[in-house]
């Protein structure tokens, strides 16, 4: 075959013969294959046992009746806090082949093509012609369509019944409720966190939820999304005095009927699960522990007017005063110098300490799978301290910020946030640790107020209702370093001040400014607006009575402590959206 | 090309023959698809229809295969090597001509009593030319790379007829195997350094010519629970039934699996899932400890061939074989993508297990005529 010079060789002869292959070099390259294949196997092996020892049991404990015929326990239904429906189980039929007995298959085809809206003609005769013995034709088919189907007589098509989980508002409480398996196991969100009582003893679950407000929210940030481009937006509702979780919103979203063709991006739960630097919503916590501690007071004066150098970092203010500031003047104008320098005056550890104590290191304590870990500076330095006190270099989750803003306004006592409604606990405060005294809290409030009523937060001001709140705008990190362009725009708001209830949160990622914003796309422009319009939705359906009297004015109250006289008179149709 | 090797004074006579053949190795097939057979009797809920009866009839005909094979003179295999491959080369274009005349994929040859998948067989085949190719070169022949051009064109021709059937999977099987090929051959490092690069660069090209279905397949390994109720269900439900096995398994006949289609292709590419819920993690250990049995068994008696064309042949049977079990249970256990592998020996499948009780007979040939003399 070869027209190669060929010679014969005898293996056995007698003397060394020519070999046609290194013997060394043939048997090293033998042994590094069987290598492979030991450790192919040896994966394997380990595999085997964990399947079967480490997680089986896992799964046999998860899954009391799944996979065995016969009755199964029906999966208790999610209902929100005035018992509407948010998920249920359906029985569906799916329609299957066996390929094997289908007569004349281009004509069943055809008949199921006519039934069947989710499939051709021509993918269904490839599927009925395939001679397999099982092959699903298609999943969770209406009743309608099961009773056509069968009425066509054709012999090979059979149907299997299957519970599947229904979320009649389906993206609206996708994150929140997660979603089960086709097993029906739950595997994120509520569906996972009380999947034991759900799937074992079919209890119904009842959450906190409000769907209205769910909704309102829902909806508003859906707005500020598409009228800011933004990449992303999370709301949250949370009642200060019990810690109910009343609605919390991520977008994007998914659809929680087909997880599988989200992405990773629409899945991840933004609310508890993602974990930012906030920016200066979070100058409330130093300003809060300044007070409390006795270091400041409103009339502590703070000299913001040159920069901090810390090594090669220095601290600036973007609107600075140039003169030396109040405390309530640090807070609305949300200067960076004034409020690292109240946190300084804390002490080395001093500003640590109480954001540990404001669980900002930990996950937060809540019913849901997904809760994210907070990042912070470890070792904590003196810069650690600066830039913390202005919400960078720590990040936490939304609802880490709500839960913390909610202890400071409610009188002072940090409470685990809730999700399930308990008929037990009597409607109320509950159970918490204090983090700041009454009187701090008080305080806090009315440094809110005033944000509202002539700060950066104006466009988070509700006619008749008495909103309070901060701003916060964060640079995010980029590739490289801190990007001025890419900023998370947040609002925190509470409402109503005379006796706070609600605090609702709204976050936008990377908003673009418009024509309308005058060119900013802060959080006093983007999320103020948010929790402005859910607040005026919410207040009549909570019956909040508004108070229209115009008696009571923060500016007024405050105005001993604010030099510029200008800024204590000055309405809220004029105020800056400057703000960080 | 003469008979005149065939007339040499070490003939082995057929006595002698059949006493060196490895009868261990033969009980130890039968037990590994006794094993086959008992699945696939549960498979079927406690019936020999329509798979166990089946499978122990293909391996009953599979070992007279075996043992023919395993009788005619390995040189006689040697001289038909490049004939057998053209063989089964005409075989693939038949298939792919009438592919395209009928609809769509085409991979059968309707034999009238059994149906033929030429692509199996090319399996063997392959190792057959390769091994006869590399018989006769000498290790400085190997080393250059314009060598190994021909034999680069045998591999490249049969995996590029296999890969318009379409059959993307068996034809990088057929890859593999014939690199395993190249490998033991002595091909220098290099080559398959610049052949590994050159592969890494052509991913991105593969992927954008590759089918929908396949895609997902790899997408869905990546994250099984992202599609539960899709692509991911069989591997998810494997696991999930491997797992409910735990250490002793649920008992022969009472898997879920089998009274239950949660696995569409139980008797074929799941049926180690079947078996190990059944049986547990003893019963899963034990089946592999059986397979690796045969494997090992393989290559001692690869080792003991004196002429490359024994050895080679012998390596690549035994490769193939080793190279499906590991591909089949790691794919079940969600190591792998579901790329369509049977177990060997245990999955039901009439050519796969031609091929294969036809490969070990090649394997047995070699063996017995392992010291017999050789014109190159």
């Amino acid at each position: 075959m070869s027209r190669r010079p060929r010679h014969d060789i005898d293996i056995r002869h007698d003397d060394a013969p020519p070999r046609r292959w290194s013997l060394p070099q043939a048997k090293f390259r033998l042994l590094l294959v069987v290598s492979a294949f030991l450790l192919g196997y040896f994966a394997i092996s380990l595999r085997l046992i964990d399947l079967t020892l480490l997680r089986g049991g896992d799964d046999n404990a998860q899954r009391p009746a799944a996979s065995v015929a016969g009755p199964q326990t029906l999966r208790g239904q999610i209902l929100d806090r005035n018992g509407d429906l948010m998920a249920t189980s359906l029985k569906m039929a799916s329609v299957y082949a066996d390929a094997t007995l289908i007569i004349d298959a281009p004509q069943v085809a055809k008949d199921l093509a006519a039934i069947l809206d989710d499939s051709t003609a021509a993918a269904l005769e490839k599927k009925l012609t395939s001679g397999r013995k099982f092959v699903w034709l298609s999943r969770n088919i209406t009743p309608r369509q099961e009773y056509a189907i069968n009425s066509l007589g054709h012999p090979g098509i059979s149907f299997e019944h299957q519970y599947r989980r229904i979320y009649p508002h389906g993206r609206l409480t996708a994150h929140l409720l997660g979603y089960t398996d086709v097993d029906g196991r739950g595997i994120a969100g509520i569906e996972r966190a009380f999947d034991r009582e759900m799937g074992f003893t079919g209890e119904d679950i009842r959450l906190t939820v409000d769907l209205r407000i769910q909704h309102i929210l829902h909806r508003e940030l859906e707005k500020a999304k598409t009228t800011f481009q933004a990449i992303a937006a999370t709301g949250l509702v949370m009642d200060v005095q019990t810690g109910e979780i009343i609605a919390a919103v991520s977008l994007p979203d998914y659809d929680p009927h087909h997880p599988g063709e989200a992405t990773d991006e629409e899945k991840f739960n933004r609310v508890s699960l993602g974990v930012f630097e906030m920016g200066s919503t979070f100058k409330l916590f130093p300003t809060a522990a300044a007070l409390d501690g006795g270091a400041a007071s409103f009339a502590t004066q703070i000299d913001a007017t040159k920069p901090i150098k810390v090594g090669r970092f220095s601290i600036t203010d973007y609107h600075g005063k140039n003169r030396v500031l109040s405390l309530p003047e640090v807070f609305i104008h949300s200067s960076n110098i004034g409020t690292a320098k109240m946190a300084l005056a804390l002490g080395r550890d001093g500003l640590r300490e109480f954001y540990e104590k404001l669980g900002f290191f930990k996950q937060v304590p809540v019913d849901l799978p997904e809760r994210g870990l907070p990042l912070y500076p470890q070792p904590w330095r003196e810069v650690s301290t600066i830039t913390a006190s202005f919400g960078h270099g720590v990040a936490v989750s939304p609802l880490h910020l709500a839960r913390a803003a909610a202890a400071l306004v409610n009188g002072g006592i940090l409470i685990k946030p809730q999700l399930k409604l308990d008929s037990d606990t009597p409607l109320g405060r509950l159970q918490g640790e204090r983090v700041v005294s009454l009187e701090t809290s008080d305080k806090i409030r009315k440094l809110l107020e005033l944000v509202v009523a002539s700060g950066t937060g104006s466009k988070a001001y509700v006619e008749g209702y008495n909103v309070g709140g901060k701003t916060g705008t964060a640079d995010k990190i980029g590739a490289k370093g801190y990007n001025r362009d890419a900023r998370l725009s947040s609002f925190i708001g509470v409402f109503p001040m005379n006796a706070p209830r609600y605090v609702v949160l709204a976050i936008i990622d990377e908003p673009k400014p418009t024509k309308d914003t005058y060119g900013y796309a802060t959080g006093g422009w983007t999320a103020a607006p948010v929790v402005a319009s859910l607040i005026e939705q919410m207040g009549p359906l909570y019956q909040i009575p508004p108070d229209l009297s115009n008696t009571h004015d923060i500016r007024v109250e405050m105005a001993p402590y604010l030099k510029d006289e200008k800024l204590a008179r000055k309405g809220s149709a004029d105020a800056t959206g400057t703000d960080h | 090309m003469s008979f005149r090797f065939l007339a040499v004074r070490d003939a082995l006579s057929l006595g002698e023959k059949l006493r060196s053949i490895r009868w261990s190795f033969v009980v130890l097939l039968m037990v590994v698809a006794g094993v086959g057979v008992m699945s696939l009797y549960s498979a079927a809920g406690g019936s020999m229809e329509p798979w166990a009866g089946n499978h122990a009839l293909r391996f009953g005909l599979g070992l007279t295969v075996m043992l023919v094979a395993a009788l005619i003179d390995i040189r006689i295999w040697m001289q038909f090597a490049y004939v057998l491959y053209g063989i089964v080369i005409l075989m693939l274009v038949y298939v792919d001509i009438s592919g395209h005349i009928g609809m769509g994929a085409q991979r059968w040859i309707n034999l009238g009593f059994m149906a033929v998948q030429p692509s199996e067989l090319m399996k063997i085949a392959i190792v057959l030319a390769l091994a006869r190719f590399f018989h006769g070169a000498t290790v400085d022949e190997v080393r250059s790379p314009l060598f190994l051009i021909r034999p680069l064109l045998l591999v490249a021709l049969p995996v590029f007829l296999v890969a318009v059937q379409p059959d993307l999977g068996t034809s990088i099987k057929l890859l593999l195997a014939a690199g395993a090929m190249f490998w033991l051959a002595g091909v220098s490092y290099w080559i398959f350094a610049v052949v590994g690069g050159a592969a890494l660069a052509a991913m991105p090209v593969l992927w954008a010519v590759m089918h929908d279905y396949q895609k997902k397949r790899v997408l869905t390994f990546m994250n099984p629970e992202s599609d539960p109720l899709g692509a991911g269900y069989h591997i998810t439900q494997s696991k999930i039934a491997i797992g409910s096995g735990g250490v002793t398994g649920k008992g022969y006949l009472k898997g879920t699996q089998s009274s239950l289609d949660f696995l569409p292709e139980k008797q074929t590419d799941f049926i180690f899932t079947l078996f190990t819920e059944e049986w547990g993690l003893m019963g899963g250990l034990l089946l592999m400890a059986l397979i690796s049995s045969v494997i090992i068994y393989g290559y001692v008696m690869a080792y003991a061939n004196q002429s490359q064309f024994g050895r080679l042949l012998s390596l690549g049977i035994i490769f193939n074989f080793s190279m499906y079990a590991i591909i089949n249970m790691g794919m079940v256990m969600g190591l792998l993508p579901v790329v369509g592998i049977p177990l060997p020996m245990i999955s039901h499948g009439g050519t796969a297990m031609l091929a294969l009780m036809g490969g070990f007979g090649l394997l047995m040939s070699a063996y017995v005529h392992r010291d017999v003399r050789f014109s190159r």
